[in-house]
């Protein structure tokens, strides 16, 4: 193999290895999470906080009483929120910013956030959300691969159905 | 001084001339505002123009139109099946549908491109039937090998039946997160400014590209094979690579697209998308032997006002928006047709022509 040749096999190696380091890039940072907010009580907390509001990148995307369930989207392999806690009706609030590391292999991950408050282990806290088909979602799906389906029946299937 | 001959100006503008008079007349009847008129072709511009660049380079290789780009976003499909599967959101999701369809659409292309070599002066019928050909594979590949042999998990995208492609796949995780990615609103207009810049750097690519060895060659193989061969050039190579790249370029160009969109409609997302960009392209001016960066964007205005137009024009003329619709599908197919007729007929024209000047020479060599 002369210089030249060998120069160019090494450009292509370097530039599908530099390829290949995006991709997985990629993978890690857009990772897409549904996180679901739970204020509700657990083994672990008996009492919730009157009022959770749960801001992520200075956006409010829940505020839930006790029993209650918000949820957001989110990219990546960690969430920053900042948690706005009442504990009481008319109480004072607490603010706080939680940064909280989320399992690669869970689509939807459910945080119980009294529990996560209190200081509980993660494998307490965190747990897989397993969405169920919807019945819309179950029903059989007839697929359409052809556009023109239908323009190619000269009357021989209609005339079939009939006799 | 050179005389400016009018009717050889008109023939060659014909059809965006044709263009800007049917907009031109409908634009006001079909009361559409003209901010909301912007917006439409602006947004349709960010989402189009990727596509219909992809169709350039083998035009300056002499291949003419390439009807077999629905490989490429086939292939741009594929990997954004892929990437929803993964669960892979957003910029990241897009790029990653990209590395996945770059691959696809390289093979898919230098396929596409040994054919046409088989078929020289027969690239346009050639192409269109390859892509046939390459649906039938790729409805095999997504309706029957995505969920036993590629694996497909999630139920929102695989068939209830447990294998095969929905009809719809959503891309909400990635919509428009491109196009907003710098927002930019200008007088209600908003202006898709990253697209843009794509956009922008794949037009310098390509100015650039023309300029290089292998764009000479390509320019040099479009004028004349024959003499492209005689000069030493791999007419055969240069073909198969102006291929690859645009079945690449067709790719991305879709992915691009698909974001804007939102969804994906599985099995006919691909299958007009040729037809159209090729119809736009040429409404802007081209031909099947020449097209420029102009084209493109001129072709685009036009072509998709016609498309915004016509439905709103026509249910205020006859009441039935219907009638707008087939007008604006015909005349994207006419507008091929007359192409292709004006392309054979120049190309007649220019043998008789030469063979006159041939056999005018002749007489003048023997007296």
């Amino acid at each position: 193999m002369n210089n030249s040749k060998k120069k160019t096999l090494i450009y292509r190696i370097a530039a599908f290895l530099v390829i290949m380091a995006i991709a997985a890039v990629m993978f890690v940072i857009g990772r897409g999470h549904t996180v679901y907010f739970d204020n509700k009580s657990s083994d672990l907390v008996a009492e919730v906080p009157y009022k959770i509001e749960v801001k992520v990148d200075g956006k409010k995307v829940a505020s839930l009483k006790k029993n209650e369930r918000g949820m957001v989207d989110v990219m990546g392999q960690k969430l920053t929120m900042e948690l706005v806690v009442t504990e009481e009706k008319g109480g004072d609030t607490v603010q706080m910013k939680v940064t909280q590391p989320l399992p690669y292999n869970m689509d939807g991950i459910i945080l119980n956030i009294p529990a996560m408050l209190k200081g509980a282990s993660q494998d307490q806290y965190v747990s897989e959300f397993i969405s169920v088909p919807s019945e819309s979602d179950a029903a059989e799906e007839v697929v359409v691969t052809d556009d023109t389906a239908g323009l190619m029946d000269f009357g021989e299937e209609s005339e079939a159905s009939q006799g | 001084m050179n005389k400016i001959n009018y009717g050889d100006l008109l023939r060659r503008f014909s059809v965006p001339l044709m263009f800007v008079i049917i907009c031109a007349v409908c634009a006001p009847i079909s009361g559409l505002s003209p901010s909301y008129l912007c917006n439409e072709i602006v947004t349709r511009m960010g989402r189009n123009a990727f596509l219909i660049l992809s169709l350039l380079i083998p035009i300056m290789a002499g291949m003419g139109l390439n009807f077999s780009m629905t490989l490429g976003a086939m292939a741009g499909e594929i990997g954004l099946i892929l990437v929803s599967d993964w669960q892979i959101v957003g910029i990241p999701g897009m790029i990653l549908a990209m590395i996945v369809s770059v691959p696809i659409s390289a093979l898919l292309g230098l396929f596409c491109g040994k054919v046409l070599n088989m078929a020289k002066g027969r690239e346009m019928i050639t192409s269109y039937i390859i892509s046939f050909f390459i649906n039938g594979i790729y409805q095999l590949i997504v309706l029957y090998l995505m969920g036993p042999v590629i694996p497909i998990q999630h139920s929102n995208i695989k068939l209830p039946r447990g294998y095969g492609i929905r009809n719809t796949v959503s891309l909400l995780s990635m919509r428009q997160k491109l196009d907003n990615l710098i927002p930019l609103n200008i007088g209600g207009v908003k202006i898709p400014v990253a697209t843009f810049i794509i956009i922008f750097l794949l037009c310098l690519v390509i100015i650039w590209f023309r300029k290089t060895k292998l764009g000479q060659d390509m320019r040099a193989v479009g004028q004349d094979m024959g003499v492209a061969r005689d000069s030493g050039i791999d007419v055969e190579r240069t073909r198969i690579i102006s291929m690859v790249l645009s079945t690449v370029f067709a790719g991305i160009g879709m992915i691009i697209y698909l974001q804007n969109m939102g969804n994906i409609a599985t099995y006919s997302s691909h299958s007009q998308i040729g037809m159209f960009c090729i119809a736009a392209l040429l409404v802007g001016g081209a031909s099947v032997e020449k097209a420029s960066i102009g084209n493109v964007f001129l072709g685009i205005i036009l072509f998709h006002t016609m498309f915004i137009v016509a439905p709103k024009a026509g249910t205020v003329i006859t009441g039935d928006s219907m009638i707008g619709e087939y007008f604006r599908v015909f005349v994207s197919y006419a507008v091929i047709t007359v192409a292709l007729i004006m392309y054979e007929t120049n190309k007649r024209k220019n043998k008789s022509k030469a063979g006159e000047q041939l056999a005018l020479a002749q007489e003048e060599a023997n007296e």
